[in-house]
């Protein structure tokens, strides 16, 4: 009888450690680089932080399967002290069954970030092997910001070239005007001279006529 | 009333630093400092000044005397010098043409990582993410995200220059861009320009100079720059560091296209040229000395990143193989381990392939171009603190540097034309104007996919080859043909004194020797170099692959190179006809007249 009752206390852990093994087909491996991602501060790999992990795990696969999850249900093995181990999910309903290794990576994907963020990691530094990381979706802004620079500057160049040949425009006008100004002056010293000319004598050298004979 | 006197500098000063501006360009920073890696580090400076004292000043000093002489662009300076060379002038026109159309894309690739550097995240640090979320593009993947931005993104490239997808319209707006502000630049001609140049010659050594300070407190900067100036004499040896140190002087002066004829014809008559030419020439060597120890200290940087890096993974994949605590395994201890391990655990030892990381190997990757103006300089700057600042700073100076040559090419063609009467007669902003929008209108061919490789086959090509031949005839014509005495006699008329020995050495003896043999090497390589090839991008693999030109993409090489160099017999023989014929109708005229009489 006495024997009867340790061998059904023993049955459990006995059959945990059967379920979970390295390279198990329904397991997966995980390794944390604390150290690499933390530095200074890195905390330690202690029982504690496993039973975070079979928490969170626990968390994953209860809010993807919709059915409840114990920290019972993650078996953790082959603990190294690289700080890397494998893990089996069973199925609430049956404890020797196991979760199939599929369902487990997809809740584990679709809450890798809540589960990164319990270890205060990052995809590169809670590894787990074999499963595809997912990267956030790439933030498009409705005008891509070069573009905006670009506008910009092209407006500015626009405004100097504009500036620029507006005030030649202004400059020629008024060059013009002068030029235009100038010739009336001369010609009203022209009138006057020719109006004083009859008094005195017509002094050829101040006309304007084109030279009269052409070599 | 007297013809409009001729436009001129505002000040001597501004002449300098025009001078300075074009030719202190992207050579000086992405050709120098690939040439002292590949010729022995300190050691090619040797080479490098010797053939700056007996090639690049002399023939300075030549292009900047005819200019300032003859008061004409280079076809009328050619002409005044002997009429059946006129044909040299025109061959300058075609090349600064060719120049202009491809140069302008440089700074058209600046304006775009320069736009795209005001993001929180600079585009070429990290890899996009595939359509599915699960990891980097495949293309990044295989290539470096800065190689994906620049060929992918940047560029779009396509294959192979025989495909070619529609225009890239981004590259298409800032080269438009480019243009634009070209012509702001250029609008009233020297009058614009002269002021433009006192910014753009002096700002990029500002920012060098900045560059230099943050570059030399980098990590790893001195590992570089203690491998440049590490001397390798036995490279002395080789005759391709004594032609690539006279090639490089050659074209980063910016000889024979013509811009130095356009720019002294601007000059008053009396301008001391002769020290200017100096000081140029000088500033352009020792610019082209600074530039190199800050890109060699941003090699150092980007080597030894690299170098810590690998050493990281291979860290990483000892610590997963043989499942060892984290702090068992450290930068500072990896190669004692990596020993223990291989005699502890042999077997799995020899099954890992352990990368090979080695510092000299990646400090020994040399490159030069747009490759590492734009590759691998971003990549340097993605891992400094404050990349945005860092690369804002520098891409503009890569403006800069484009713009301000640019504005010498742009006026080897436009002073030329405009001393035509036909031409004259039209106003300055409008015919600068029309020369811009040719120049954009048929450059756009090189914002397509398969542009860069049109840009290649331009930049290998376009000028080479016609340039020194171009260079060759001018030295011979100015010594032989017009005449060393004559030439001596319009110097003492400019200056107040004669050119000493030393120069008319070197025009009528070592300099056009220098070029031959110059011009003889390019020859021979081209031959022998087989089909030329050029470099294109697989996107399956991540990395270029030398491939041959197809037969369009050759003849159309011939073309690029006969064009130019044709336009010197060709307007040789037109001129000796056109006077052939005037000899005879002037010979009828007088026996009519004798008959008359």
């Amino acid at each position: 009888m006495f024997y009867k009752i340790v061998l059904f206390l023993c049955l459990p852990s006995v059959l945990a450690e059967q379920l979970c093994k390295p390279n198990a087909p329904d397991g997966l491996k995980v390794r944390l680089s604390i150290k690499t991602a933390l530095d200074s501060e890195a905390y330690e790999w202690n029982r504690n932080e496993k039973f975070l992990f079979q928490a969170t795990i626990a968390f994953a696969m209860s809010q993807y399967t919709g059915q409840e999850f114990k920290v019972s249900n993650i078996l953790v093995c082959d603990e190294t002290p690289r700080v890397s181990f494998w893990f089996v999910v069973t199925s609430p309903a049956n404890l020797s069954q196991l979760m199939s290794k599929g369902v487990v990576e997809l809740a584990v994907r679709k809450f890798r970030n809540r589960i990164n963020n319990a270890f205060l990691l990052s995809d590169e530094t809670l590894e787990f092997v074999g499963v595809l990381p997912t990267l956030a979706s790439p933030v498009e802004p409705a005008t891509p910001p070069w573009l905006i620079v670009f506008g910009v500057m092209m407006s500015l160049v626009s405004a100097g070239i504009v500036f620029v040949l507006v005030s030649t425009v202004v400059q020629n006008k008024r060059k013009r005007k002068q030029k235009g100004d100038d010739q009336d002056d001369d010609e009203e010293t022209r009138v006057k001279t020719v109006e004083n000319g009859c008094d005195g004598v017509y002094n050829t050298s101040f006309s304007e006529d084109e030279p009269n004979t052409r070599m | 009333m007297a013809k409009d006197a001729r436009d001129s500098w505002g000040s001597p000063m501004e002449f300098v630093l025009a001078c300075v501006s074009y030719a202190v360009g992207l050579g000086n920073v992405w050709r120098f400092p690939y040439l002292c890696q590949m010729h022995g580090g300190g050691g090619f400076l040797i080479p490098y000044l010797i053939m700056l004292v007996l090639e690049g000043v002399p023939l300075f000093y030549l292009e900047l005397a005819i200019g300032q002489k003859m008061r004409l662009g280079s076809i009328g300076a050619w002409t005044a010098i002997s009429p059946y060379l006129g044909g040299v002038g025109l061959a300058s026109v075609v090349t600064s043409l060719y120049l202009c159309l491809y140069y302008n894309i440089i700074n058209a690739w600046s304006f775009w990582y320069l736009f795209h550097s005001f993001q929180s995240v600079l585009p070429w640090a990290v890899c996009p993410a595939n359509s599915n979320l699960t990891g980097p593009l495949e293309e990044c993947e295989k290539a470096t995200p800065t190689q994906y931005f620049f060929y992918r993104e940047t560029l779009n490239i396509s294959p192979s220059i025989e495909e070619n997808g529609g225009l890239h319209m981004g590259q298409a707006l800032c080269f438009l861009l480019a243009w634009v502000i070209t012509y702001l630049f250029i609008v009233r001609g020297i009058k614009s320009t002269g002021k433009v140049v006192y910014f753009t010659a002096t700002f990029p050594y500002l920012v060098m100079l900045i560059y230099l300070i943050r570059g030399m407190t980098l990590h790893g900067a001195l590992n570089g720059v203690k491998y440049m100036f590490t001397p390798k004499m036995e490279e002395l040896a080789n005759p391709t560091t004594w032609i690539n140190a006279a090639t490089q002087i050659f074209f980063s002066l910016g000889l024979g296209f013509g811009s130095l004829i356009a720019f002294a014809s601007y000059n008053q008559y009396h301008n001391n040229f002769e020290r200017q030419a100096i000081i140029v020439s000088f500033i352009n060597s020792g610019t082209s000395i600074f530039s190199a120890i800050v890109t060699f200290s941003i090699y150092g940087f980007k080597a030894t990143v690299n170098y810590e890096t690998c050493l990281e993974r291979t860290r990483i994949l000892l610590l997963n193989t043989f499942s060892l605590p984290e702090a068992n395994i450290t930068i500072d201890n990896i190669f004692e381990m990596i020993e223990k391990l291989n005699s502890t655990y042999p077997v799995q030892f020899a099954e890992l392939k352990l990368e090979d990381c080695s510092l000299e190997k990646e400090l020994s990757t040399a490159v030069e171009g747009a490759g590492l103006a734009f590759i691998v300089y971003s990549e340097a700057i993605k891992n400094m603190p404050l990349s945005q600042l860092w690369s804002v700073l520098y891409f503009f100076m890569l403006l800069l540097l484009g713009m301000g040559s640019m504005l010498g090419n742009i006026t080897a063609i436009i002073t030329p034309l405009r001393d035509f009467k036909v031409v004259a007669r039209i106003s300055d902003e409008v015919f600068n104007g029309g020369v811009c929008l040719l120049c954009l209108l048929l450059g756009l061919g090189f914002t397509t996919t398969s542009g860069n490789y049109w840009f290649t086959m331009f930049n290998d090509y376009g000028a080479t080859f016609s340039l020194l031949f171009v260079v060759l005839i001018e030295v011979i014509a100015v010594s032989y043909i017009y005449g060393i005495r004559r030439f001596e006699k319009d110097i003492e008329d400019m200056l107040g004194h004669r050119p000493n020995w030393y120069w008319k050495i070197m025009w009528a003896g070592v300099s056009p020797l220098l070029l031959i043999c110059l011009f003889v090497f390019y020859v021979v390589n081209y031959i022998q170099g087989g089909t030329p090839t050029y470099q294109a991008w697989n996107k399956d693999l991540g990395k270029s692959e030398q491939t041959e030109y197809p037969v369009f993409g050759q003849a159309f090489i011939g073309l690029l190179l006969v064009s130019s160099v044709s336009c010197i017999p060709l307007t040789a023989l037109y001129v000796f006809c056109q006077r052939k014929k005037h000899a005879q109708q002037h010979k009828q005229q007088l026996t009519v007249n004798t008959v008359a009489a």
